[in-house]
């Protein structure tokens, strides 16, 4: 009976067709949501994941996220150092501050203070260069942080700082070493251009050493936003991070709490989870939508040869199963195809600098929305054929 | 052809089918349609009868209550001694598929399926594989002359006579003691009609075997052992064949 159900599907191509594509539609919109999601994400706690050997996470016992900080007072650097089990401590200071471009133009910048002594923190410099660039004097290396033309300089030396005049208009390039900007009045000079890892939200970044950003940032009392710490070996983070707390009465999480901590405090915040969580229910109403009338229309048009097979001594268990096999192909058919097109499409996204990463659950999420828009699809569509009465069909009834 | 389990065998001595005050009204109030107004019939095992009136006067109702696909409303009907308002749904639609066998009018054979697994889907149906049941249903067209290519084509590749072939093949293969038959020329042309009459009779009757044929084509008449007249729910007049042509 099952293949008697799977013939009957494929052979009515063009509702076979539509049930198919509004599967297909489905798992990858939902697919595609939940990774462009998951890419978000994983943009969001960037700065902790390229961090080498950073243990633990030392911040102010309010902070619940990499994206929403307090700073601690500067002996908290001290006070990490002498707990039992910490191997080294750097501080590490961030802070949102408007760059000024040499033609008046300005954008805001995140700032990242890294450790003066070991320059931790510093992601790979372009063009064969190391962090070491950081020790000259006002050094700043920039980065894009997922963003593009968002640092760029006049073209001409001539609409450079140019006096009595702001030539917003001037033709810009990228900057580049060597390129001048102003923060606070301070003027920095570009020492490198780093690849750091895309950020969530997207914002050009602007690497520096500690003493540096404490010079060129508007003065406060505290500049440390966090302590990094590494832990002894056979120490193990979580430990570490607990027994900081307890002597330090700061909070202190392992970096993999901490990802998570800021996944969650994103989800919890994020105006974006609500736009992912209103596109995965459109994704799943327009698929609803397409599968369940095609499906019903293909069961209604076929009603007379269920009439039929009912009337040759077919069971209502066994229409049941037809119409459950030929949901259940065109299900695993689609998310096939759906999983298929949304990793093309991912590839080109990528290619792009779009935050996507198909995680595990992504095709989970396509493959349960597809479970449920078969059932419900099937179900409507085997009620009439359960409640057909045969003799209805026959002889033109 | 295959022989399905769990058969019931007629009592000997006895009609295949019996039928007295037979009632049957569509719809309520204002509304209704009595379709049967108290029908009373005997057909007995190796004969065709035939049901014949005009249209609407209640042959295809009669045989859907003959056959279990519609419940009556009064009197007696009982099919090889069994009586359809002492089973439940499930229990007429499995006594259905294993004692009787259909031919329709539009053949409504399964446009996706080749012939030869149309014709098989009764053996399908009652739990045989698909190879083994296309096997049997090839033996059983290659008797009414359907040749390989014939047999694998779908049945928008055969003409009107050919599909009804396959739908007598798709009625008998499981050896049903009973075939119904809607109206099996209404769509064919004089020719077509009358060998597939010819199929019938030969293929599809039996020593306990009776088959029942709702027409109102006058010119199939002659193939019947019995003809009822139909009239307005009423079975007016039961005769033999005005004039037999036919000679098995």
């Amino acid at each position: 009976m099952i293949t008697i159900a799977l013939r009957m599907l494929s052979g009515d191509r063009t509702k076979y067709l539509g049930v198919l594509f509004g599967i297909t539609f489905t798992s990858f919109l939902v697919t595609f949501a939940a990774s462009y999601f998951g890419g978000m994400m994983t943009r969001s706690f960037a700065l902790i994941a390229e961090y080498p050997r950073n243990d633990v996470w030392v911040m102010d016992p309010a902070v619940r996220g990499v994206e929403s900080t307090m700073n601690i007072p500067d002996s908290a650097l001290s006070r990490v150092r002498g707990v039992a089990g910490v191997q080294s401590a750097v501080p590490l200071a961030l802070a949102t501050a408007t760059v000024r471009f040499p033609d008046g133009r300005f954008q805001p910048v995140q700032v990242i203070g890294v450790d003066d002594a070991t320059l931790t923190g510093v992601p790979p410099v372009a063009d064969g260069l190391t962090a070491a660039v950081l020790r000259t004097p006002n050094a700043v290396v920039i980065d894009p942080g997922g963003t593009s033309g968002k640092l760029e300089t006049p073209r001409l030396p001539a609409d450079q700082w140019p006096y009595g005049r702001v030539p917003v208009n001037a033709p810009t390039r990228p900057l580049v070493r060597g390129d001048e900007l102003s923060i606070n009045d301070h003027l920095v000079r570009v020492a490198g251009q780093s690849k750091a890892l895309p950020r969530f939200p997207p914002r050009p970044l602007l690497f520096t050493t500690f003493s540096t950003a404490e010079r060129i940032l508007p003065p406060e009392r505290d500049r440390t936003t966090f302590v990094v710490a590494t832990a002894r070996p056979n120490v193990k983070p979580a430990e570490l991070a607990k027994r900081i707390e307890q002597e330090t009465g700061l909070r202190a999480r392992s970096a993999k709490d901490f990802r998570a901590d800021t996944v969650h405090w994103m989800m919890v915040t994020s105006e974006d989870v609500g736009d992912a969580v209103t596109m995965l229910s459109i994704a799943i109403l327009v698929g609803f939508g397409v599968t369940a009338v095609m499906m019903y229309l293909f069961t209604n048009e076929n009603m007379k040869y269920y009439a039929v097979l009912s009337a040759m001594g077919a069971t209502g268990r066994q229409l049941f199963s037809m119409i459950t096999a030929q949901a259940a192909l065109c299900g695993l058919l689609g998310t096939g195809l759906g999983l298929g097109v949304c990793t093309l499409a991912g590839l080109a996204f990528l290619h792009y600098g779009f935050p996507f990463r198909l995680m595990w659950f992504a095709p989970l999420l396509g493959g349960a929305a597809v479970v449920l828009i078969c059932v419900v699809s099937a179900a409507i569509s085997i009620r009439p054929v359960l409640k057909m009465h045969p003799a209805t069909f026959l002889a033109g009834r | 052809m295959m022989k399905i389990s769990a058969q019931i065998a007629n009592p000997p001595g006895q009609p295949l089918l019996r039928c007295h005050g037979v009632t049957k009204t569509y719809g309520q109030g204002n509304a209704a349609v009595q379709a049967l107004r108290g029908v009373d019939m005997e057909v007995n095992a190796g004969e065709l009868l035939m049901l014949a009136g005009p249209s609407g006067c209640g042959k295809t109702t009669l045989i859907s209550v003959l056959a279990g696909l519609l419940p009556r409303d009064e009197g007696d009907c009982s099919v090889f001694g069994q009586d359809y308002k002492q089973m439940s749904p499930g229990e007429t639609t499995q006594f259905r598929g294993i004692n009787i066998g259909f031919v329709f009018q539009a053949f409504d054979l399964i446009p996706a399926l080749t012939a030869v697994e149309n014709a098989a889907v009764p053996l399908i149906i009652h739990g045989m594989k698909l190879r083994e049941a296309t096997t049997h249903a090839r033996k059983v067209l290659q008797e009414m002359d359907f040749d390989d290519r014939m047999m694998d084509s779908l049945p928008a590749g055969l003409s009107g006579g050919q599909q009804q072939r396959v739908a007598i093949a798709r009625a008998m293969i499981h050896t049903p003691q009973l075939i119904v038959c809607d109206e099996p020329t209404s769509a064919l042309d004089s020719e077509s009609g009358r060998k597939v009459m010819e199929l019938m009779r030969r293929f599809a009757l039996g020593e306990n075997r009776a088959l029942v044929v709702v027409t109102h084509d006058e010119r199939i008449l002659e193939f019947a052992d019995r003809i009822a007249r139909m009239e307005d729910g009423r079975i007016i007049q039961i005769e033999k064949p005005p004039e037999v042509n036919y000679v098995p």
